[in-house]
């Protein structure tokens, strides 16, 4: 009796100490409540505006219309959450997984999720490989694009910098004037701080960017496998002195939970390895850095992963290290497949 | 493929309450039995997966339904995450006798992913899983862990 009318419960690890079943009738009856409140505000507004309209209370316009949104959605939303509710009541996880797997098998869903029904919860690798390369079959594209970093940079350097010069000439006016305003004048302090760094980070970007050009990863296989090689060449443009640049093929497992009220992430490296590596080289305009050699991923190696709340990802990372242009970093994923055992018929 | 010698190593036949653990009116709780058919086995995607199950002490007339399922979860740092491959419910009405208690046999094609990972935050596990649903909303339920696929451990490597 107890558990089943306590007002509130505890939870303990995966398992909560309240009844179930007391749940799914409660959810039921918020639901419904919602569905009436809805449908009966939306049919009363509805059927006296038919009946007999009053304008000086019910103006059809802006208001009125949204007025009817809000209370059919109210209907909608309830309607929607007492069949849900009647549905998954009672329902095992493993019910429930099974239904939304029959869903995601229809036709027309399957094309659009974002794993295939041969590969379960493997990404798909279209959009690797529509991209055709010109020394080998695929180029692959990068995880952030360089130029968004440079743009975002580039805005805040902007937006502070005029800021700080509108206000910097305001308050050198009133001193001028002989009306200085003090607050102003402390206010101006820390917003001088600021835009000192937004100048920094915007010209350290652009001095990476433009030292360290584009760079470009080509294979000649994808998707990958354990235990299986493939070719790679690597393109890097700019106008600086390499002390050296390594490309690594690097698997992360990532981890989204929830924490209070927060949902964060975790990211953690699986397994790094070694691809290619050039040592203290000038790269000239017009005169990229090239290289080339042989991508293999390690036997018994885990393949792409996506879930809810977990992944693995593999992708390739380049370094480039330069004593005056500092460190460049930048990621171009791959997916990895499962090994499929090779059926012999008899 | 790994193939233990004692194969037909019988599943301990414990169950597993889900929600309230004093059951009222019995004196014992029913039995859960499942059994694989190779438990010991290193399964790859294309083999294909035998199981057993079975229910004790209990009466057939207590018995709503019965559902057997494969399926995947995740382990570690990260909120679970679900997958089934294979699912079946029984309710009395299935049997000719109405009892669901003698025992029944399933069988499946295993998936080509994905495979069972034991990484540092991330973790996959396989399992079938018998779940028993009783009158007045009790529930019990058992599974049996196997592994799919030959993946290593991941290697200790902070970047």
């Amino acid at each position: 009796m107890a558990r089943t009318f306590r007002l509130w419960l505890k939870k303990r690890g995966g398992r909560r100490t309240g009844s179930r079943l007391a749940g799914s009738v409660g959810e039921a009856v918020f639901f419904g409540i919602l569905f009436l409140l809805g449908a009966v505000s939306l049919t009363a507004v509805i059927t006296s505006q038919v009946r007999n309209p009053t304008p000086e209370i019910y103006r059809l316009g802006f208001g009125f219309w949204l007025m009817v949104l809000v209370m059919a959605s109210f209907a909608l939303i309830g309607g929607i959450g007492i069949v849900w509710t009647a549905l998954f009541a009672g329902t095992s996880a493993e019910r429930r997984s099974a239904l939304v797997k029959h869903a995601a098998g229809m036709d027309l869903i399957s094309d659009a999720m974002p794993t295939s029904l041969e590969y379960p919860n493997v990404p798909r690798d279209a959009y690797l490989t529509n991209s055709p390369g010109v020394k080998l079959k695929y180029r692959l594209p990068t995880e952030q694009a360089p130029v968004w970093r440079l743009g975002l940079s580039a805005l805040i350097f902007l937006l502070s910098t005029g800021m700080t010069s509108v206000l910097s000439v305001i308050v050198t006016q009133h001193h001028m004037a002989g009306s200085p305003d003090w607050f102003l004048t402390l206010f101006m302090a820390p917003l001088i701080v600021v835009n000192l760094w937004a100048v920094r980070y915007f010209f350290g970007e652009l001095r990476g960017q433009t030292r360290f050009g584009p760079t470009c990863i080509e294979i000649s296989d994808h998707p990958l496998r354990p235990g299986s090689d493939c070719e790679i060449f690597v393109s890097q443009a700019g106008r600086l002195s390499l002390t050296s640049l390594v490309i690594w093929l690097v698997c992360e497992e990532e981890a989204t939970y929830s924490q209070g009220t927060d949902i964060r992430t975790e990211i953690r490296v699986a397994s790094r390895s070694q691809v290619l590596r050039e040592e203290a080289t000038q790269i000239e305009d017009g005169a990229p850095l090239e290289c080339s050699g042989t991508l293999r991923v390690p036997s018994h190696a885990m393949h792409s992963l996506q879930s809810g709340h977990n992944a693995i990802r593999w992708k390739l990372v380049i370094e480039g290290k330069s004593e005056r242009s500092g460190t460049m970093k930048r990621s171009f994923p791959v997916i990895v497949y499962p090994t499929v055992k090779q059926r012999t018929d008899a | 493929m790994e193939v233990s010698l004692d194969a037909n190593l019988a599943s301990s036949s414990r169950s597993r309450f889900a929600g309230n653990r004093n059951p009222v009116g019995s004196l014992m709780e029913p039995l859960l039995s499942l059994q694989i058919a190779e438990p010991r086995r290193i399964y790859q995607p294309g083999d294909e997966l035998a199981c057993e199950c079975q229910i004790d002490a209990v009466d057939a007339k207590e018995i709503q339904a019965v559902e057997t399922s494969v399926l995947w979860y995740t382990e570690g740092k990260g909120d679970e995450d679900l997958g089934v491959h294979y699912f079946n419910r029984r309710v009395p009405g299935d049997c000719e006798n109405r009892d669901l208690r003698p025992m029944h046999r399933f069988t499946t094609i295993l998936p080509n992913s994905p495979l069972s990972y034991s990484g540092k935050i991330v973790k996959v596990r396989w399992c079938a899983r018998v779940r028993l649903f009783l009158k007045k909303g009790k529930e019990l339920y058992f599974e049996q862990p196997f592994s799919l696929g030959n993946i290593a451990d991941s290697r200790d490597d902070r970047s």
